[in-house]
């Protein structure tokens, strides 16, 4: 079976400046993936890469066999490929309502919006009570829990999370992740970003460590943290 | 008091005309963070179009409204696709963006002196001096009919942006494009839009203003440099803070005549401009974009 997401071998530049040199990296239907490394390592790019707003230079992006090279990053969300971009980039001025029923503004999802905001609202009741508020006056954890909330309102087969654990206390971190399990136990895969390398592989099936834009390490989460290298490098142990 | 009335019922209507000439400029500027320098080309050029529509066709100006919204519309649409869309943005984009759009203001208006000669016009009909008596005072039927636009015109505006798919999109932009992209709008098109609407309202202004002034190819420049004052007094973005900021101006301005010789109380507005830049630079209502 074809995987869902086959990132092979992609160039990608800012400018002048390549940060991913060659990467490929696979997600299968129904899995965790994490996708490893240090700051500048790449991790982001390379999800802007894949919902497109930084599309490759060279090389090519797969989703379901079909390449994304030609399929605009608007039209991407209408695939089922959702991005909770690092830093949860909320419209600050807008409620949080507005910010979920905007998650719906595809094609596909519109017309199934009550239904999954509903299903947000259920997920975290503190949107429900929070819904008529700004987007910049919620609290951190808050915002995070929006971001997620809007990306699951385009009704997502492939949810990417970048660094959903940024600034947040150690008990929201638990939170977050317990709904990245949940979310997956209902059917979606999900490709994680996270500098928490433990719990990132806590969750995750699989993992990929990149450096420097190339992949470093490929392996199962259970190969991953029995590595000695991995231990040393990003678990401090 | 008879002045008193007199003078409050000037301010009140020349505010409404104000307003609709500065959501167009605030909604450009707040959503594509570009300064349409070509404003008050498309003001002068509604102006004609009411004209010509009046003139040759016969079509009442008020009526001609639909018809001026759409025309200016689709020539702002143009101007975003064919020019504005290949600028810089934002800080870097500045120069480039103002320059082009001067240059598009000077082609409008040397085209209208190309086509109408220099002389000044004014829309003329048979209502055209007719007033009706309100508060004691007698008011145009014209400055009133343009009070009701002026007033209609922010209601549908408000509506579209709070309450339509596209205006939440148009907002969203405003504040954040990569994260439209993410849930599927395709931010070009709304800048296209969002031209297209700021541009409409310029030519809405253009046509309303014909109704009550005089006019020239040259006309647009005062228009435009008052529809500043207004922006930056109201805060970007807030119809309601542009609304109120535009009968501050107004008001100055025409109580001014009481205390000012009249060549100085053009100045008035300019003088606000500066205090609130110095004091208040985010307008009178602090900033808020397009929230």
């Amino acid at each position: 079976m074809t995987p869902m997401l086959q990132v092979d071998a992609i160039d990608v530049f800012y400018g002048d400046i390549q940060v991913l040199y060659g990467l490929s990296l696979e997600v299968r239907e129904g899995e965790i993936v994490t996708l490893l490394g240090s700051n500048g390592a790449g991790k982001t790019t390379t999800l802007r890469a894949v919902s497109g707003l930084r599309p490759p230079r060279a090389g090519d992006i797969r989703f379901r066999g079909q390449s994304l090279r030609d399929v605009p990053a608007a039209a991407r969300c209408d695939l089922g490929i959702a991005l909770v971009p690092e830093g949860r980039e909320l419209w600050p001025m807008l409620t949080v309502r507005e910010n979920l029923e905007l998650g719906a503004y595809g094609k596909r999802a519109r017309p199934s919006a009550p239904r999954n905001l509903e299903r947000v609202f259920a997920l975290f009741p503190r949107l429900a009570e929070r819904q008529r508020q700004l987007a910049g006056s919620l609290s951190g954890g808050e915002q995070q829990m929006c971001a997620i909330g809007r990306a699951l309102m385009s009704e997502p087969t492939l949810l990417m999370l970048d660094e959903p654990s940024l600034g947040l206390s150690p008990l929201l971190v638990d939170q977050v992740m317990r709904t990245v399990a949940e979310l997956h136990a209902s059917g979606m895969t999900i490709l994680l970003v996270e500098q928490n390398l433990q719990k990132a592989l806590e969750v995750a099936q699989r993992g990929t460590v990149i450096e420097t834009g190339r992949v470093r390490l490929t392996g199962s989460a259970v190969e991953l943290s029995g590595n000695p290298e991995i231990r040393a490098a990003y678990l401090g142990l | 008091m008879e002045r008193f009335v007199d003078l409050a019922v000037s301010a009140i209507l020349l505010a409404g005309l104000y307003a609709t000439m500065a959501y167009g400029l605030g909604l450009i500027y707040g959503v594509l963070r570009v300064v349409n320098l070509a404003h008050g080309g498309v003001i002068m050029a509604g102006a004609y179009l009411g004209w010509v529509l009046h003139g040759s066709l016969g079509i009442d100006p008020y009526l001609s409204i639909p018809l001026v919204v759409l025309l200016s519309f689709g020539l702002g649409m143009a101007m975003y696709r064919v020019l504005v869309r290949h600028l810089p943005r934002g800080a870097a984009g500045g120069p480039a963006s103002l320059l082009l759009l001067f240059g598009v203001w000077l082609v409008l208006r040397n085209v209208a002196y190309l086509l109408f000669t220099g002389n000044d016009q004014a829309i003329r009909t048979s209502y055209s001096t007719r007033s009706l008596l309100v508060l004691g005072t007698h008011v145009s039927v014209n400055r009133l009919a343009v009070l009701v636009i002026a007033l209609v015109t922010p209601a549908l505006l408000q509506l579209l942006l709070r309450h339509s798919h596209v205006g939440r999109a148009i907002r969203a932009v405003a504040q954040n494009a990569d994260s439209c992209t993410l849930v599927g709008v395709d931010v070009e098109r709304i800048y296209t839009l969002t031209f297209g609407i700021g541009t409409a309202l310029a030519g809405l202004a253009g046509l309303l203003s014909a109704t009550i002034f005089s006019f020239n190819p040259g006309f647009g420049s005062g228009e435009l440099l008052k529809s500043f004052v207004v922006v930056v007094l109201g805060g970007l973005g807030s119809v309601l803070g542009t609304g109120v900021a535009a009968l501050v101006l107004a008001v100055v301005e025409v109580f001014a005549i009481l205390v000012l010789p009249s060549y100085l109380t053009s100045a008035v507005g300019f003088v606000m401009l500066v205090l609130v830049l110095v004091f208040r630079p985010g307008g009178l209502f602090g900033h808020r974009v397009l929230g």
